[in-house]
């Protein structure tokens, strides 16, 4: 029998007494994630609801990856009653909306039905802070995949801020039409570049791809899954430490939806570059395009440094505005009443903190009325 | 096998229990076996070329206490034509071949370069290292020959240190093979430890920094700022450090788990106050093997055969620089087959002339002042120095340098604001970690103020065991398998 002495002791009681703490913190921290949870709407804040529209079962409305991509696409080409496809790209301020009542459509679903009865088909795809480069390379896929005849973009200075393929959407880079038009331009060469890179980078790709040990770990990681439902949940898990995470950020440094941001240049300008990409590459394609820039909140101080805001709108405004190109600015069209607020995003805060991205349905409203009459104007129906 | 899996913790938990219970012999079959087959998890072909390496030092080593001086000088360049060989047929043979191309081509000739498909084995930089120490000492006549090839064998595929080492002497192994380690409990927890540290730091840390240097690399230039240039150099210092260490941890821990001590591979490098300073704390144990079987060599001096005390015992030579120059540049090609590994290590025998040059100026000081303006300095010079080991070339790496000697290079940040926060708090923290377990732990570890050593480190396992639970995956390998 073997006997702890002392330095033993010290030894073993650490690792013991942490694996207790540590067993007993994790079953807390788990028990507290709520299994209806949906990360997206944790993403884009409790107050606001992530709404997909479909009519009669057939989507027009997708957010997420590829396959749901394909998804919208497999149902237009199966049930599209319309040659006259509309695609409108964007971030999550077409998927959401503030403060949901039961009956509330989102401005896609009320541009579509009003489209559908000037016989056009509208699909619309979304994704939370969607840049620039990802909206190019989707353009890219969709636009060879079926007939578009018009583009809605919507540009956003806060996700000028954002930057790189998401890996959702990785698998667009795999089809070699939408390689060669991104060989075209200098901004779709990055984006190639970026993926090579990445690819060619030891260590940053899948390691065990094509190892003995792929399947072994596939095996060990189901079983482990289907034993203990914390193990299959660690993706849960792993996005409310990096949300607390993110909420202390918040609190130590006093930031609020309101702080102000300022542009990345290096990220700024790949997305404007990607911008100049996406309607170079419709105006080739025949394909009309709306430029719009988002509406936002007007009641309080945007949270934008005014003078990258400014910048950034004559930019957008100064696109070559003729042909097949109109351009929009949609900055004013939401009343301040239509914009709600959402729930603290800071350690220990009880005040609703503003939402400058998102608004309730009348604001779906307002913005689908728009966007109807602009492209009224240029289409003439 | 990667160590960041599941695959790799049954493994080790099989290996560990079957192996306590085994007689002595059944435990070199064990631990011989198993290592081939941690081996072949990753490809299972290349098993045969890392056995020809270990069947060709042991058939050389065992003859050449046997031969006459002529022959057992052919019997060692039987043995370094063989592992270099495989080496450079593996790792260089590209490189040279495209890089004398280049030549050929800029004066004229026009050729093109060679299209070859070959896969660098795993850890193939590590094991021949290992043999051939094993057979330059067996003929320098510091220890002798292993006739037995199972414990042989041993020695060279132990599975802990097989593919990122640390680059171990037989002198250190073989004997702890040679008898039936007793089992010991204290030894089972010191290792566990060792591998909860060492998978806190590759899952948790590591990995999650990879994106964020990822995006950083991947960023032209001209649009970079100096302060993007010191960020990502620090954030890219820190993520490979966590990385490797991390390996070294779990491959000690591991060793440990089965009775086998290996030498410390890192010791808080960034805390060096000199270059002599950090390649003592800085993969040791392959900056020792340089030292002892190249850099001394080369210079005329007698070797020291211990895989611990880094370069510095041999730094201080000055009269030794062309050899300094070469080591460096073997040192930057073992790395890797690229330029801008040779450019690391032209860095770092730059920086270690320059050292020896303005040095003198501070003898007057007190040494802790010494240490902390060594510090100080030493930081960012090596932190800079990780540069060409990331970008995609030497081009790219003098242009990041470049870049910080400009003062109109610091109005502006290419990045998210987070990556700025982040490399901050890893400074800071890294100093703090250092302070409690250099300074602190060591005052708390005795009897009088056991209650608060283990209090503390209760706390940080504590802490580490969730994380490493929620972020375990094999989502990245380490960095220094591709060495």
């Amino acid at each position: 029998m073997y006997r702890l002495n002392r330095p033993v002791l010290y030894s073993v009681a650490p690792l013991f007494l942490g694996l207790i703490i540590s067993f007993a913190g994790l079953y807390l921290f788990y028990i507290e994630i709520d299994p209806n949870e949906n990360l997206d709407e944790l993403a884009i804040g409790s107050e606001n609801t992530l709404t997909l529209a479909s009519i009669d079962k057939k989507k027009i409305h997708c957010e997420g990856g590829l396959r749901e991509v394909n998804d919208c696409i497999n149902d237009y080409l199966i049930y599209g009653d319309s040659d006259e496809l509309i695609l409108w790209l964007g971030n999550s301020q077409l998927h959401s909306i503030n403060q949901f009542q039961l009956g509330d459509e989102t401005a896609s679903l009320i541009l579509h039905k009003k489209l559908q009865s000037k016989d056009k088909y509208l699909l619309t795809f979304s994704q939370p802070n969607a840049n620039l480069q990802e909206h190019f390379l989707l353009f890219e896929y969709l636009s060879n995949r079926v007939p578009i005849t018009e583009l809605i973009l919507p540009v956003v200075f806060d996700d000028l801020r954002e930057t790189g393929i998401r890996d959702n959407l990785q698998d667009i880079l795999k089809h070699k039409v939408v390689i060669r038009e991104l060989k075209n331009t200098e901004v779709g060469n990055k984006i190639l570049l970026r993926q090579n890179t990445n690819k060619s980078l030891e260590g940053h790709n899948d390691p065990l791809d094509g190892t003995e040990q792929e399947g072994v770990e596939e095996y060990l990681n189901n079983a482990l899954e289907s034993m203990f439902d914390i193990w299959g949940d660690r993706s849960a898990l792993r996005g409310k430490i990096l949300l607390n995470l993110y909420k202390f950020r918040n609190w130590s440094l006093g930031i609020t939806p309101s702080s102000i941001r300022k542009k990345i240049p290096v990220r700024y300008n790949m997305n404007m570059q990607a911008l100049s990409a996406i309607i170079d590459s419709a105006q080739r394609k025949e394909i009309k395009v709306l430029v719009y820039i988002v509406p936002i909140r007007n009641d309080v101080k945007i949270p934008y440094n005014l003078n990258d805001y400014n910048d950034f709108k004559s930019k957008v405004i100064s696109l070559d505005d003729s042909g097949l190109v109109k351009i929009a600015n949609m900055e004013g069209i939401v009343p301040a009443n239509y914009w709600g607020s959402k729930k603290p995003t800071s350690i220990n805060s009880k005040v609703q903190e503003l939402d400058f991205m998102h608004f309730n349905a009348d604001g779906h409203k307002a913005l689908s009325n728009e966007i109807f009459k602009a492209l009224k104007a240029e289409n003439d129906f | 096998m990667i160590f960041n899996s599941l695959t790799y913790l049954l493994f080790l938990l099989c290996i560990v229990s079957l192996y306590w219970l085994f007689s002595y012999r059944l435990r070199l079959y064990l631990i011989f076996f198993s290592s081939l087959v941690f081996y072949g998890f990753w490809r299972i072909e290349f098993i045969p070329i890392m056995l020809l390496s270990v069947i060709v030092d042991y058939l050389v080593s065992i003859y050449i206490p046997k031969s006459a001086k002529k022959m057992k000088k052919k019997l060692l360049l039987v043995s370094l034509c063989t592992n270099l060989g495989l080496l450079f047929y593996f790792k260089y043979l590209i490189f040279f071949s495209n890089s004398a191309v280049g030549i050929l081509n800029f004066f004229g000739a026009s050729i093109d370069p060679l299209f070859l498909n070959i896969i660098l084995p795993i850890g193939i930089s590590f094991y021949t290292f290992q043999t051939i120490s094993y057979t330059v000492d067996v003929y320098r006549g510091l220890i002798k020959p292993e006739e037995d090839f199972i414990l042989y064998g041993c020695y060279v595929t132990f599975f802990p240190q097989l593919v990122a080492g640390p680059v171990l002497r037989a002198r250190e192994v073989i004997p702890q093979f040679k008898n039936r380690i007793p089992f010991s409990i204290l030894d089972i927890f010191e290792g566990l430890k060792r591998i909860i540290y060492g998978l806190f730091l590759k899952v948790v840390l590591a990995d999650n920094i990879a994106p964020l240097v990822d995006d950083g690399f991947l960023m032209s230039i001209e649009n970079m700022s100096a302060l993007d240039v010191w960020t990502l150099s620090f954030l890219f210092g820190f993520q490979i450090y966590f990385d490797f260490s991390a390996y070294s941890h779990i491959a000690i821990g591991s060793a440990r788990l089965l009775g086998i001590r290996f030498p410390e591979n890192f010791n808080f490098p960034y805390i060096a106050s000199s270059p002599r300073d950090f390649w003592r704390r800085w993969h040791i144990s392959l900056s020792s093997w340089i030292r002892d079987y190249i850099y001394l060599p080369m210079a005329n001096i007698n070797v020291q055969n211990i895989s611990t005390g880094g370069i510095s015992n041999a730094v201080g030579h000055t009269k030794k620089t062309k050899s300094l120059v070469l080591t460096w540049i073997i040192m930057g090609l073992w790395h890797g087959a690229n330029w801008t590994f040779v450019l690391w290590g032209i860095y770092h025998v730059i920086l270690i002339i320059l050292y020896r040059l303005f040095s003198r100026l501070f003898t007057s000081f007190s040494d802790s002042f010494r240490s902390v303006i060594g510090i100080i300095i030493m930081l960012p010079l090596m932190m800079l120095a990780w540069i060409p080991f990331r970008s995609q070339s030497s081009q790219d790496a003098i242009q990041m340098w470049v870049k910080i000697f400009n003062f109109n290079e610091y109005g502006s940040l290419g990045m998210r604001e987070n990556t700025y926060l982040i490399t901050f708090i890893l400074v800071v923290a890294f100093f703090v970690v250092y302070v409690i377990k250099s300074k602190i732990m060591p005052k708390l570890a005795n009897e009088k103020s056991i209650f608060k050593f283990i209090v503390l480190q209760t706390l940080f396992f504590s802490f580490m065991m969730p994380l490493i639970f929620i972020f375990l995956k094999p989502g990245n390998q380490f960095i220094y398998f591709q060495f």
